[in-house]
């Protein structure tokens, strides 16, 4: 039987560069099976899948050594639109994968191109629709879909190609807890259909439990291939890996469990037939913890009251807010797309006013300001920094903020050191922005904030795009700034960095706050979590399991653990 | 705010073959072009305006309606300033050149008015089959009708960038010409940059997708010419005829009027 796809000795280096970014890739992949491919940032993953349908090397410029052949055609030797049949292609992005005005239209995209008769386009629509679930969607125009419905529909005008190799690169990377729900059940279904080969790159561990073989990469270098049961298992080499690895698992690594769970019933069978107990007393101690902190807090920083915000249009997208938040807090916002929680955080710094109702910062009404002496209080960071990112070198993309302001050189200096030093970017002062990775930027643009020394520091999905070890380093700085007296407010849909590093979550749906309390209550709140269709914490699920604890990590919980 | 101006509706006018609607547009502007009195001016805006109530396009005017009343202001104010005129009307200002102010004003809006409808009745798709059928290839109707499109996304990076740089203190407002001019330079380069990623990638986008890989391509939206597109053809083209004798025969000068 023919293989899917086979590897032969693949190295790929990028023009003008002098490293290899894949070394010596060789293994082949059966048809039916579900390959997932995971590695920090940087390790080739992107990369790899571009050979797969020959963007690399006829779109991508490089040396490109080695073969990589998929159902019997060298990719050297087609080019990649004669791949189209052959290999499905879905990339990170699903903005620019959608290009037409209807969903319809979109999926017959790839049909009409290779010149198909309308019956059998309309036919194709039809069912790559239904797989992936977007019935009803046929008029709709993609530009009002949500950002889950739209990678289903770039999924689905890949899937009308009806090839047999399926490649997603990311795909959930920048969704909510839902839309990635709703793409893995596709995965699923594909898998069990057994006819699609599928190849994904992911960073979500829980995710690729369903896949046949787990490839790590890292440098370039493939540092393991084996079943998701193997792998998973492997908690330091995950670790090393950038992947975050399964919390029970990593729970009885840690302790040194000879049974290693890798799914939450997995793991309460092993806590038994280890005997081990929870020490209530250790327990108790953690929820005083919360309780000292929260007693620390300073006066209001920000008041909300009665804020009602409507878009152009009259689309109602906050429907009466109310809350305060206090200096030295650390406040997570979740929910789904479209609830409103980035809009929320727009009025803080005056981008966005209120439709009725008011927001007070310092006691002083956001209208009453002007965006400059706002900017000075509130620190915001964007989620995507090349939304901001425009000097020459790091120094003076730091510098901006205060030369605005028009500070005196000497302190602009000072200030620009200070917050270049806070983010770990001394050693880059001279570097070229563009040149940094997606994280580095990330903290460049977190430092050119903070070089205005703002009280508050509001952070929208700062984690976005990152691997585990940067999402760390991320968190474990912007802790380091709620220490040294910031307060924080962040946005996110990355549930076990609320769990991690929050001291209060606020959950919003619909434009309304449903819940809003200390973190270790909402997110033991399992009916709260539901209704905003998010995902509780594995600790929090094993400590209810346990009895009445809401472990918030897995540390808390090995604190807790007697033996 | 949604930059996309297709309205899907199910009008006559949206039912034409894409090519009668281009002619239907671009007769619209030769005509609204050529005339020079604002009665004149006004006789050709009435049926654009007709076209766009028969085409269910009036919310679309309505959102433009801002820019349409100052586009007009401003040709009123311009002309009457710029040209020459015989008549005194008051202070410095002549009859002549303010008739012309009003017909450019009128002329420029109805132009717009014409582009709004052809857009809110008309999909890029088939746009791009308008284009093929006429006879271009199928790559340059395609990147023709992508630009189209690109436009709304470009507008919403730029809108997120001010916001991200306005944030950091940028105030785009005061200073000198050349200061101001610099000020915009931390807006342009992430949006020129964000764009050349997206395009970038919707490049590969498109080649995965087997764009160009048949000689010929099919489409699933059809453009056939039907009884209708003919009378419409035939009927515009009695208009232009009418609209150009009009004009070679001198009839609405503006007499006295100085360029």
């Amino acid at each position: 039987m023919a293989k899917a796809l086979q590897v032969r000795n693949l190295s790929f280096q990028y023009k003008g560069t002098d490293k290899k970014v894949l070394n010596s890739f060789n293994f082949d992949v059966e048809k039916g099976e579900f390959l997932a491919i995971m590695g920090p940032s940087g390790a080739g993953k992107t990369t790899f899948i571009s050979t797969l349908n020959g963007l690399i090397p006829h779109l991508i410029d490089g040396k490109l050594e080695g073969e990589v052949i998929v159902d019997g055609w060298n990719t050297k030797e087609h080019e990649t639109r004669d791949f189209a049949t052959k290999v499905g292609m879905v990339f990170q992005d699903f903005e620019t994968q959608l290009f037409s005005t209807n969903v319809t239209l979109e999926v017959a995209f790839g049909p009409e191109n290779l010149a198909l008769s309308p019956g059998e386009i309309l036919r194709r629509v039809r069912e790559s629709l239904r797989s992936v679930g977007l019935e009803g969607f046929e008029e709709r125009e993609p530009a009002t879909l949500s950002g889950g419905e739209k990678q289903r529909l770039a999924i689905a005008s890949v899937l009308a190609m009806e090839s047999n190799l399926l490649c997603l690169d990311e795909p959930t990377s920048e969704l909510d807890p839902m839309g990635k729900d709703d793409i893995f059940a596709i995965a699923r279904r594909l898998k069990e259909s057994k006819s699609i080969t599928m190849v994904m790159v992911e960073h979500n561990i829980e995710e690729v439990l369903g896949a046949d073989r787990i490839i790590l990469i890292k440098g370039g270098n493939i540092i393991a291939m084996a079943p998701p049961e193997t792998i998973l298992r492997e908690v330091d080499l995950l670790r090393e890996t950038g992947i975050r690895p399964i919390p029970i698992t990593e729970l009885f690594v840690r302790c040194r469990s000879k049974y290693l769970p890798l799914t939450l019933r997995e793991g309460l069978e092993s806590f038994r037939k280890e005997g081990w107990g929870i020490d209530e007393a250790r327990y108790l101690s953690l929820i005083e913890r919360d309780s000292l902190r929260a007693s620390r807090y300073g006066r209001v920083l920000i008041e909300v009251r009665g804020l009602e915000y409507a878009y152009e249009g009259g689309l109602a997208a906050l429907k009466g807010i109310d809350l305060q938040i206090r200096e030295g807090e650390f406040v997570a916002i979740v929910g789904q797309n479209g609830s409103g929680k980035t809009t929320l955080i727009k009025h803080f710094n005056g981008l966005l006013i209120p439709t009725k109702g008011e927001v007070r910062i310092e006691g002083v009404d956001v209208r009453q300001s002007d965006i400059l002496q706002l900017a000075g209080k509130i620190g915001f960071v964007f989620q995507n920094p090349d939304h901001q990112i425009f000097a020459e070198r790091v120094i003076d993309e730091v510098s901006f903020g205060p030369r605005n302001f028009g500070f005196p050189e000497e302190g602009i200096a000072e200030r620009v050191d200070r917050a270049l030093a806070a983010v770990d970017l001394l050693d880059l002062t001279e570097a070229d922005p563009f040149s940094l990775t997606k994280a580095e930027r990330q903290r460049l643009a977190v430092a050119s904030v903070l070089a205005l020394a703002p009280k508050v520091i509001v952070l929208d999905e700062p984690t976005t795009g990152m691997d585990y070890q940067e999402s760390i380093k991320m968190m474990k700085l912007v802790q380091e700034l709620n220490k040294r007296g910031h307060t924080i407010v962040m946005v996110t849909h990355t549930m076990w960095v609320v769990s991690h590093y929050a001291h209060r979550v606020i959950v919003m749906k619909d434009g309304k706050m449903i819940r809003d309390g200390k973190t270790r209550q909402i997110l033991s709140d399992l009916d709260g979590l539901r209704e905003a269709s998010l995902k509780p914490q594995q600790m929090v699920e094993f400590g209810r399991a346990l009895g009445d604890f809401a472990f918030l990590s897995l540390e808390e919980c090995r604190k807790c653990l007697v033996p | 705010m949604n930059f996309y101006f297709y309205l899907d509706k199910k009008t006559p006018i949206h039912r034409l073959d894409p090519r009668t609607k281009l002619f239907l547009l671009i007769s619209s502007f030769i005509v609204a072009t050529i005339q020079h009195h604002p009665i004149f001016a006004l006789i050709v805006a009435m049926p654009i305006f007709a076209h766009g109530l028969l085409s269910g396009s009036l919310s679309n005017i309505r959102r433009i309606i801002g820019l349409l009343v100052a586009i007009g202001i401003l040709a009123v104010l311009l002309w009457s300033i710029q040209a020459k005129g015989v008549t005194p009307l008051f202070w410095k200002f002549q009859v002549e050149p303010l008739l012309y102010g009003i017909s450019a004003g009128i002329k420029i809006d109805s132009m717009i008015v014409a582009g709004i409808i052809f857009l809110s009745t008309t999909k890029n798709e088939e746009v791009a089959i308008g284009l093929v059928k006429l006879g271009l290839p199928y790559s340059f109707s395609f990147a023709f009708c992508t630009a189209l499109r690109l436009a709304p996304t470009i507008i919403g990076t730029a809108r997120m960038v001010a916001q991200a740089q306005k944030s950091r203190g940028l105030d785009l407002q005061g200073g000198g010409l050349l200061s101001r001019m610099k000020k915009y330079i931390p807006l342009l380069v992430p949006i020129f940059l964000t764009t050349l990623r997206y395009t970038n990638q919707l490049s590969m986008a498109l080649e995965s997708k087997g764009f160009r890989a048949m000689e010929k391509r099919t489409f699933l939206l059809e453009a056939r010419f039907k009884a209708r597109d003919y009378w419409i053809t035939l009927g515009l083209l009695l208009v232009l005829a009418l609209a150009i004798f009009i004009r070679i025969k001198g009839y609405g000068e503006i007499e006295g009027l100085l360029l």
